[in-house]
C-alpha cells in the first residue's frame, strides 16, 4: 500500500475562459478509518494562486508552510506577486531536492498570472517533474476516476459559472467512486478579480 | 515465471521461481440496460504489457438470441471460459429444447466460476440482454463468480475511468434538479461510444475500436466505431 | 596583548567612519573612467581602456561583461576584482534561474551582487572591493542603470561617470542629458563624455561601449566604435 494513499485526497484542477478552478475533497482518514470531514488540502500562495497537495497529511502541511514561507519571501524581496509560472519552478525544485527521500505529495498548481491574467494550471509527481497542461490536471487517490469524469465533461473556454458545474460534478462522482476521498468538497473559482470560495456537500460514506 | 526480488541491499538481487499462470490482457466492457433493451459496448484491443496484441479481437460473444457475453482479463481464461459456457448452453438446449434466458445464464456462469474458486478464470465478466420478463438486464461479476443484476456497469481495465461518468449521466448521481428522462436506443448508443472515446484517451489498454450491441425483441444489432488507435 | 585581536581590516575609526572603504572609494576615483547613460530604448556603457605601453595586446583586454542575456556591467577600478564580482554575478544570475525558470531581474542582481560587496566590508580576512561596478540591464520594458560602490551601496542613474574625472564627467552630463534622447544619441554623448580629460587620439583601440536594449545586452565591435567616433569628427 502506497503512503501517498495512507490519508487519501483527490484535486482537480480546471481551465476555463479567463479564468481557472480547483478543487479538493475534504476527507482526513488513516486507511479505511476517517479522522476528519474537513481537512484542508488547497492553500492561498498569492492573490490568484492556490496550490493543492494531495498526499500524506503531514507532508501536505510540512510542505504548504514551506512554500508560504518562501513566496512570502519572494514577495517581499521582489515587491511583487509570484507568478504561477516561477511558482510551479520553485515548487519543482523543491521537490527535487527532496529527491531520494521525497515529500509524499503531488502538487497541483491553479492560478492567474499577476500581470497579464492568463489562466495557468500544472501539476507535479512527488520528486517534482512539472506538467502543464492547457484543459485540466487532476492528483489523488481517485485519479483514475477523475480522469473520466474530466475527459467527457471538460470542454475549452467555460464562463466561470459552468467551469464550477464542471470541476463540481467531475469531483463529487470521482469521489464517490474512491473509498479514501470524498466526504464533501471545497472548490476555488479564480476569475481576474473575483475569487470564489464554494463548499460542496457530498455522500458521507 | 521468474520474479526478481530487489531488497536493495543486496548486490545480487534474490530470484524467487514460482508459478504464476496468468496474464493481463487488459480491455473493456460497459452495458447499460434500458427499458427493453440493453447495450453493450467492449473495445478490440488485446494487450500485454507496453505490446498490442491485436487490434480487432472481440470480447463480446453471442451466447443466445437476446443474450451476450462480454469478457476481459486474461485471455487465455477468457477463450476456455466461452468454450465451457457454449458446451453447457448447448447441452441445456438439447435437454431443454430451448435458449436458455438471462436470468438463467448468469447464474450458470456464477457456479461455472465459483466452481473454479481456488484456481479462478482471471476474467471479468458481464452479461447483458433481455430477461423474462422481456426487459433490459444487466449482470456483472466478479472473477469468482459473486454476481448482481444492475442497469449499468463498467469492467475491464479502464473501469475506474468510466464507472463514476455511468453514475453522473444515467444514475444521475450529484445531480439535485436532474429529470430522469427514460433512455433510448441512440441515446445510450451515442453515449457509450463517447465514454470509449474518452477511456481510451488515458487507458494504454483500451483503444482501437468499439463493438457496440443494442440487444432487444427484435434480435441483436452490432456497430463498430475507430478509436485511437495508439 | 593586541596582536592576540584580530581585527577585521573594516574596523570603525574613532570617528565613525569605515576608512577601508574610503581607500577603496578613493581607488575607484583613481581609476579608469567608466560611463552609463541610460535612454528611452536602452542603455549605454563605455569604459575607457587604456594601456600604459603599446606593447600590450589590447584586442586581449575586456572592461565590460555580459551576465546575462538582458544585462552587462564595466567598472572603474581595479580589474581582478570586477573579475570576481563578474564570475559571482554570473553564478548568482544562473541560480536565480535555476530556481525560478526565469531571467533574473536587474534589481534582483544588483541587489545580490550589492550584498556580496557589503559582506567583504565587514568580513575577516578580507578586504573591500575596488571596484564601483556599472551595471546595464533591461527587463519587462525597462532600461536599468545602476552603480554599486564597495560600501554595497547601490543606485540607480539616468546618466553617471565614475573613475577618474567623474567630477567633470558627471558635469557634463548633467548639461547634455534629457529625458527623450534615443539611443544613438546617448552613445554620442556617453562617447563625448569620456573624451572630456582624455588623454591623447581616441581610438576604437582604447575604448569600449556596450548597449543594452530590449534583444538583450551586446558590446559594439571595433568597426561600429570607429563609425560613431568617424561621426563625431
Amino acid at each position: 500500500m502506497s503512503i501517498l494513499e495512507y490519508n487519501g485526497a483527490s484535486i482537480v484542477a480546471m481551465k476555463g475562459k479567463n479564468c481557472v478552478a480547483i478543487a479538493a475533497d475534504k476527507r482526513l482518514g488513516i486507511r479505511f478509518q476517517t479522522v476528519s470531514c474537513d481537512f484542508q488540502k488547497i492553500f492561498p500562495m498569492g492573490k490568484k494562486l492556490f496550490i493543492g497537495l494531495p498526499g500524506l497529511a503531514t507532508d501536505v502541511q510540512t510542505f504548504a508552510n514551506e512554500l508560504k514561507f518562501h513566496t512570502n519571501l519572494y514577495n517581499l524581496s521582489e515587491s511583487r506577486e509570484i507568478s504561477p509560472k516561477v511558482f510551479l519552478s520553485m515548487v519543482s525544485n523543491f521537490l527535487y531536492q527532496r529527491r531520494f527521500g521525497p515529500y509524499f505529495i503531488e502538487p497541483v498548481i491553479a492560478g492567474l498570472d499577476p500581470k497579464t491574467d492568463e489562466p495557468f494550471i500544472a501539476s507535479t509527481d512527488l520528486i517534482g517533474c512539472p506538467m502543464v497542461t492547457d484543459d485540466f490536471v487532476v492528483a489523488g487517490t481517485c485519479l483514475e476516476q477523475l480522469y473520466g469524469m474530466c475527459e467527457t465533461l471538460y470542454k475549452p473556454d467555460m464562463q466561470p459559472d459552468e467551469l464550477f458545474e464542471c470541476i463540481s460534478q467531475s469531483l463529487l462522482n470521482a469521489q464517490d467512486r474512491d473509498a479514501y476521498s470524498g466526504w464533501g468538497g471545497v472548490v476555488y473559482v479564480i476569475e481576474p478579480n473575483k475569487i470564489t470560495k464554494r463548499e460542496l456537500k457530498a455522500r458521507m460514506d | 515465471m521468474a520474479v526478481l526480488v530487489d531488497e536493495g541491499y543486496q548486490t545480487h538481487p534474490t530470484v524467487q521461481h514460482r508459478f504464476f499462470p496468468y496474464a493481463q490482457n487488459g480491455g473493456t466492457v460497459v452495458a447499460v440496460a434500458g427499458e427493453d433493451f440493453s447495450v453493450v459496448g467492449c473495445d478490440t484491443r488485446l494487450s500485454e504489457g507496453y505490446s498490442i496484441l491485436s487490434r480487432d479481437v472481440s470480447k463480446v460473444r453471442k451466447m443466445t438470441k437476446s443474450g451476450l457475453l462480454g469478457c476481459v482479463g486474461f485471455h487465455g481464461d477468457v477463450l476456455t471460459l466461452t468454450k465451457m459456457l457454449d458446451a453447457k448452453m448447448k447441452q441445456y438446449k438439447h435437454t431443454h429444447g430451448k435458449d436458455m434466458s438471462c436470468e438463467a445464464m448468469a447464474q450458470m456462469l456464477s457456479s461455472t466460476l465459483y466452481y473454479r474458486r481456488f484456481f479462478p478464470y482471471w476474467v471479468y465478466n458481464m452479461v447483458a440482454g433481455i430477461d423474462n420478463n422481456g426487459k433490459g438486464c444487466v449482470f456483472s461479476y466478479d472473477p469468482v463468480g459473486s454476481y448482481e443484476r444492475e442497469t449499468y456497469r463498467a469492467c475491464g481495465s479502464a473501469s475506474a475511468i468510466i464507472q463514476p461518468l455511468l453514475d453522473n449521466q444515467l444514475g444521475y448521481k450529484n445531480q439535485s434538479n436532474a429529470n430522469p428522462a427514460p433512455l433510448t436506443r441512440d441515446r445510450v448508443r451515442t453515449m457509450v461510444r463517447d465514454i470509449f472515446a474518452a477511456a481510451s484517451e488515458r487507458d494504454i489498454y483500451t483503444g482501437d475500436e468499439v463493438e457496440i450491441s443494442v440487444i432487444d425483441a427484435n434480435g441483436i444489432d452490432t456497430q463498430r466505431f475507430p478509436l485511437r488507435s495508439d | 596583548m593586541s596582536e592576540r585581536y584580530s581585527f577585521s581590516l573594516t574596523t570603525f575609526s574613532p570617528s565613525g567612519k569605515l576608512v577601508q572603504i574610503e581607500y577603496a572609494i578613493a581607488a575607484v576615483a583613481a581609476g579608469a573612467p567608466s560611463i552609463g547613460i541610460k535612454s528611452k530604448t536602452g542603455v549605454v556603457l563605455a569604459a575607457e581602456k587604456k594601456t600604459k605601453s603599446i606593447l600590450y595586446d589590447d584586442t586581449t583586454i575586456t572592461k565590460m561583461e555580459m551576465i546575462t542575456k538582458h544585462c552587462g556591467m564595466t567598472y572603474s577600478g581595479m580589474g581582478p576584482d570586477f573579475r570576481l564580482l563578474v564570475r559571482n554575478a554570473r553564478k548568482i544570475a544562473q541560480q536565480y534561474f535555476m530556481k525560478y525558470n526565469e531571467e533574473i531581474p536587474v534589481s534582483q542582481l544588483v541587489q545580490r551582487v550589492a550584498n556580496v560587496m557589503q559582506e567583504y566590508t565587514h568580513s575577516g580576512g578580507v578586504r573591500p572591493f575596488g571596484v564601483s561596478l556599472l551595471v546595464a540591464g533591461f527587463d519587462q520594458e525597462t532600461p536599468y542603470l545602476v552603480q554599486c560602490d564597495p560600501s554595497g551601496a547601490y543606485f540607480a542613474w539616468k546618466a553617471t561617470a565614475m573613475g577618474k574625472n567623474h567630477v567633470n564627467g558627471k558635469t557634463f552630463l548633467e548639461k547634455r542629458y534629457n529625458a527623450d534622447l534615443e539611443l544613438e544619441d546617448a552613445v554620442h554623448t556617453a562617447i563625448l563624455t569620456l573624451k572630456e580629460g582624455f588623454e591623447g587620439q581616441m581610438t576604437e583601440d582604447n575604448i569600449e561601449i556596450g548597449i543594452c536594449t530590449g534583444d538583450g545586452f551586446r558590446k559594439l565591435n571595433r568597426t561600429e566604435i570607429k563609425d560613431y567616433l568617424a561621426a563625431l569628427n
